[in-house]
C-alpha cells in the first residue's frame, strides 16, 4: 500500500508543478547546428536567474552541469529553460552530455 | 558511433545495476523467486514511463510542464533513495527468515507489500535513465545524415549489449565470490547509489527554490577532484560527490549516512538474535 501511495504522490507532485518562474532575469543559450554553444561564455549576475535553452540543432542535446545542479534533455528543435541559483561569483563549466566536446562556461558576476 | 555506444551503456548501467543486484538477491532463494514477476513487472512499467517521459523531452507531448518535470525528477530520485534503503534493510532482515515467514502465512501481506515497493523501485530506476536513452537514440538515429541510421541503431544495440554484459558479469560475480561477500559489496553499492540519488533529488529541490542552500558553496574542491569529468563524475553519479556542495546537501547526506548506519546496526542485532536458535546454513 505504502509503495502505491508513494507512486500516486509522485504523479501528483509532477502534475502540480505549474509555471511559476516569471519575473527572473533571463538569458538565452542556443545549441547551434554546427555543434557549438551560442554564447560559449554566458555572463550572468549572482543570485537567481533563468536561462532559456534553445536546441537549434537536428540532434537531441543534454544541458548538463553538476556545479550548477542541472541536467536537462532537449529533443531536436525543443525550447525549454532552467532556473539556477548561484550566489558565489566565479566560472562554472557546463556541457552537452550527448556531445561531450561541446563545452561552455557560465560566468557569474558579483551583484552590485 | 562510439559515442552512441558509450552513452547507451552509461545510461543503462545504473538501471541494470539496480535490477541486476535485486535479481541476484531474489534468485538466491526459492522464496525470493516469488518476487521475480514483480521485478519484471517493474522493468515493464519503467519502460512505459520512460517512453512517456521521452515524449515530453522531445516536445511531442506536454503532459508535464518544465517545472513539473523538475518536481517529477526530484520525486523520482528521492523515492528511489528511500526505496533502496528500505530494500537493503528488508533484505538484511528477512533474507534468512523469508522462508519461515512465507510458510507462517501470517506475515504474507508484509512480504507482498515489499514486492510492490520492489516494483516501484525498479520502475523508477529504469524510467530515470531510460527516457534519456530513448530521446538520445531516437534523435540521433532520425538526424543521421552522414552516417547510415542503421549503423547508429546498431551502435545503440551494441551499447545495450555491453550493458547486458555488465549485468551478466554481476551475476557471475555473485557466483565467484561467497554469497555473504557479494551481499556486502552490492549492499554498499546500492547505499552509495541511494546517497547519489538523494543529492540529485536535493539539487532539483534547490533549483525549484523550495530548499534553501544555507551556504553555497560550503567549499570548492574542484582543484582536487572535478565533478564534471573522469573519476569525479563517476563519484558524482554513483556516490553523490560535489565539488561545490551547498551546505543543505552536505547536512542531508551526513544525516542520510547516520540514519543508514543506525538502521543497519539495529537490523544486524535483530538478525543475530533471530539466527541464534537455528545456525545459518548459507
Amino acid at each position: 500500500m505504502r509503495a502505491r501511495a508513494l507512486l500516486a504522490a509522485l504523479l501528483l507532485a509532477g502534475a502540480a508543478g505549474a509555471a511559476r518562474a516569471a519575473d527572473l532575469p533571463t538569458f538565452t543559450l542556443t545549441f547551434k547546428p554546427d555543434g557549438t554553444f551560442e554564447p560559449a561564455r554566458l555572463e550572468v549576475p549572482a543570485g537567481r536567474f533563468k536561462i532559456a535553452l534553445i536546441n537549434d540543432s537536428s540532434e537531441p542535446v543534454e544541458f548538463e552541469s553538476i556545479p550548477l545542479r542541472k541536467e536537462k534533455v532537449l529533443g531536436p528543435g525543443v525550447k525549454s529553460f532552467v532556473v539556477i541559483t548561484i550566489s558565489r561569483p566565479g566560472e562554472y563549466p557546463f556541457f552537452d552530455d550527448f556531445h561531450q566536446q561541446v563545452r561552455g562556461t557560465l560566468v557569474v558576476k558579483p551583484q552590485e | 558511433m562510439e559515442q552512441v555506444l558509450f552513452i547507451v551503456w552509461r545510461e543503462s548501467v545504473e538501471a541494470l545495476l539496480v535490477v541486476g543486484i535485486l535479481y541476484s538477491w531474489l534468485r538466491a532463494t526459492p522464496e525470493g523467486r516469488r518476487g521475480l514477476p514483480y521485478l519484471w513487472g517493474g522493468v515493464a512499467a519503467g519502460l512505459g514511463l520512460a517512453l512517456l517521459l521521452a515524449l515530453v523531452l522531445l516536445g511531442v507531448s506536454s503532459w508535464l510542464s518544465d517545472e513539473g518535470q523538475e518536481w517529477f525528477q526530484a520525486g523520482m530520485a528521492l523515492a528511489a533513495c528511500a526505496l533502496v534503503v528500505q530494500m537493503v534493510v528488508w533484505m538484511k532482515r528477512h533474507g534468512r527468515t523469508l522462508k519461515r515467514e512465507l510458510e507462517g502465512g501470517a506475515r504474507q501481506s508484509v512480504v507482498h507489500d515489499n514486492w510492490w515497493g520492489l516494483l516501484v523501485l525498479v520502475a523508477i530506476a529504469v524510467a530515470r535513465e531510460g527516457s534519456e536513452t530513448v530521446v538520445f537514440l531516437y534523435g540521433t538515429v532520425s538526424a543521421a545524415q552522414a552516417q547510415s541510421p542503421w549503423l547508429l541503431a546498431l551502435a545503440g544495440v551494441a551499447g545495450f549489449a555491453v550493458a547486458l554484459l555488465t549485468f551478466w558479469l554481476l551475476q557471475l560475480g555473485g557466483r565467484l565470490i561467497t554469497w555473504r561477500r557479494f551481499f556486502r559489496l552490492t549492499e554498499a553499492l546500492l547505499l552509495l547509489l541511494a546517497g547519489a540519488l538523494l543529492v540529485g533529488g536535493l539539487d532539483h529541490l534547490i533549483s525549484l527554490g523550495v530548499l534553501p542552500t544555507l551556504v553555497d558553496p560550503v567549499w570548492d574542491s574542484s582543484w582536487l577532484l572535478d565533478d564534471s569529468i573522469g573519476v569525479g563524475k563517476v563519484l558524482a553519479d554513483f556516490a553523490g560527490y560535489r565539488a561545490y556542495p551547498a551546505l543543505t546537501s552536505v547536512l542531508c547526506l551526513a544525516a542520510y549516512w547516520l540514519i543508514v548506519w543506525a538502521l543497519l546496526r539495529r537490523t544486524d542485532r535483530q538478525a543475530a538474535a533471530a539466527a541464534q536458535p537455528r545456525p545459518a546454513t548459507h
